[in-house]
């Protein structure tokens, strides 16, 4: 792609505005001229800025790309010596019997500790560890193993680095927004300590790929985001018999335990039936603050450690229970096996992989799906809004969290969140206003999935007015009307 | 639940969804000092709105896990339920 002549052009343009701005300019005019200036030269530069950050992100996914090329022609060549005959050295072939000068002094803070000491160091250093979600879990967790001397590391992540992991998935950088997650926290933990050696999978994990990956590790970080990995991980981790360090994470609370381990349960003899999708809230919806998902992932780290290494009380058939807004730790005694467990019991009903997401009845990703309760043509484009609504009088309500409706809003907008139209409270704020059925009523909110819930209660409540959401919500007023309008 | 027999005050704590079901992080309920967690679970449920979540969560009285829901409870004046949800956020 050309990038310098678009950039070059929309130089052009910005001069032409300003060019454009100036010529003419009397007293009068001067400071609303100015005003008008500054705002085009505003949108320029935001628009620019977008522009730069998706071509330096697009330049990421192709290098990418290029490294996943080589990668599998390096892997297509290392197979045929196999066949051949050649020694293919798998990772954690080599058993290391001494540590080097370099470990000796990079260790050394470690090496004194009574419990860990030179054995517990080797046996880092002949560990391999897989991490499973490149998030806000994995990258502390990644980042504490590595540091510590864990030999081998697998990272495995479907994503690419976006602006929004910034706060909490501190393993990846400006400069890498684009790039593959594994491949991204690959870079920063080789310069934490280029001794651990690291392999990327760069996809997602699934039943028919789960045990291949998972067999050539010791021991298994759940660090993922959803309940259909989590209950996959679990299954494979009893089948291959690995222990399973399983944290999560949201909003202000945390919870770690360590599955599969001694007597200890595993998930299924916990929790044998999963949640229904509407009690689960995933990050991107309800939110979370780096400093918890470091705090838990700080302690898998820890956990798999221990594992390792043998030292300690291992968090197996126990359940730690972080709650950050009162700093209250808590350990639940959870039970050991379930006699009757479908997967880990003596005669487990589950003998191989399942399809997850089916059993779950929810994706394996914490992507937003775009739910449809209601048909199109009865819902507004925001297009349509914009040319034939929003200039006349009608009742415009934003049904997100207060706290989000703080971010942005759209001039006109109400806030009465989703709880609040659900439960009727907002009759009593609007009731005067829903008197009048000529007054059309369009509900909104980030994605165009919760107004249609509003609708629904809306229409049933008020069966003859005009009631509408926009399809895709502040999403789709960003993409289609202004782009200048924030994104989160 | 059954009403006769001695009843006790106990703190009920709440975690992720269900705190959010419930709208607070802690309240008090008043329970016979012998219930079957079945009991026990399904007078929670209804008393915080915690129907969504029912068959999905950890039921913890003092710090451990009620293993079996037709187990025998007893509680104590100042006993301690957590109602524990799992959380799958990372």
């Amino acid at each position: 792609m050309p990038v310098s002549v678009i950039d070059i052009h929309q130089l052009i343009a910005v001069r032409d505005i300003s060019l454009k701005l100036f010529i003419g300019l009397s007293n009068a005019t001067f400071i609303t001229s100015r005003t008008m200036m500054e705002s085009a030269v505003d949108s320029e530069r935001t628009m620019l800025k977008r522009e730069i950050a998706d071509l330096r992100a697009s330049l990421n996914q192709k290098e990418q790309c290029l490294r996943e090329l080589e990668d599998s022609v390096s892997f297509a060549t290392r197979s045929a010596q196999e066949v051949v005959g050649n020694d293919l050295e798998s990772p954690g072939g080599t058993v290391h019997t001494k540590l080097t000068n370099d470990d000796i002094a990079r260790y050394s803070r470690q090496l004194i500790l009574p419990d860990f000491g030179v054995q517990g160091q080797l046996k880092l250093k002949n560990s391999s560890v897989l991490i499973v979600g490149m998030g806000g879990l994995g990258c502390p967790a990644a980042q504490y193993l590595a540091a510590a001397g864990c030999g081998h590391l697998g990272l495995v992540d479907y994503d690419e680095v976006e602006r929004s992991n910034f706060h909490r998935q501190i393993l990846h950088s400006e400069d890498r927004c684009g790039m593959s997650k594994a491949e991204s926290a690959r870079i920063a933990l080789n310069e934490l300590n280029p001794h651990c050696e690291i392999h990327c999978h760069s996809r997602m994990l699934y039943p028919h790929n789960a045990m291949h990956i998972i067999r050539g590790y010791d021991v298994v970080l759940d660090c993922t985001d959803n309940v259909p990995t989590r209950y996959l991980l679990s299954d494979a981790c009893v089948m291959l018999n690995k222990p399973l360090v399983s944290g999560s994470a949201l909003k202000m609370d945390g919870q770690l335990t360590v599955y599969n381990y001694g007597n200890g349960p595993c998930y299924r003899c916990i929790f044998p039936v999963p949640p229904p999708p509407e009690a689960v809230t995933n990050c991107g919806d309800g939110g979370v603050l780096g400093a918890v998902t470091g705090t838990i992932g700080a302690m898998q780290a820890l956990e798999a450690i221990k594992v390792i290494v043998g030292i300690g009380d291992v968090l197996a058939g126990r359940l730690l229970i972080f709650d950050g807004s009162s700093c209250v730790f808590r350990n639940i005694r959870i039970r050991s096996k379930r006699p009757n467990c479908h997967m880990c019991s003596a005669q487990p009903l589950i003998t191989e992989l399942i399809n997850y997401e089916m059993f779950c009845g929810m994706h394996a990703t914490d992507k937003n799906n775009p739910t449809l309760l209601i048909s199109t043509d009865e819902r507004l484009s925001v297009e349509e809004y914009h040319r034939k609504i929003q200039a006349k009088p009608h009742l415009l309500i934003d049904v997100r969290q207060t706290a989000e409706f703080e971010i942005c809003q759209l001039p006109e907008a109400v806030n009465v969140p989703l709880v609040e139209i659900l439960d009727d409270s907002y009759l009593k704020r609007l009731g005067k206003q829903l008197e009048d059925k000529e007054l059309p009523v369009v509900l909104l909110c980030r994605r165009g999935n919760d107004s249609q819930i509003a609708v629904q209660h809306l229409r049933n409540r008020f069966p003859t007015h005009f009631v509408r959401d926009l399809i895709g919500g502040l999403h789709a007023w960003t993409s289609n009307i202004d782009p200048n309008f924030p994104i989160y | 639940m059954n009403a006769d027999g001695p009843v006790v005050n106990v703190h009920v704590l709440f975690f992720a969804k269900s705190r959010e079901l419930a709208n607070t992080p802690r309240s008090t309920v008043d329970v016979p000092t012998e219930i079957t967690a079945t009991e026990l679970l399904d007078h929670l449920v209804s008393k915080f709105g915690l129907t969504s979540i029912r068959d999905n969560l950890i039921l913890a009285h003092n710090e451990s896990y009620i293993d079996n829901l037709s187990d025998r409870i007893l509680f104590k004046e100042g006993d301690e339920l957590a109602v524990i949800p799992p959380l799958s956020g990372g």
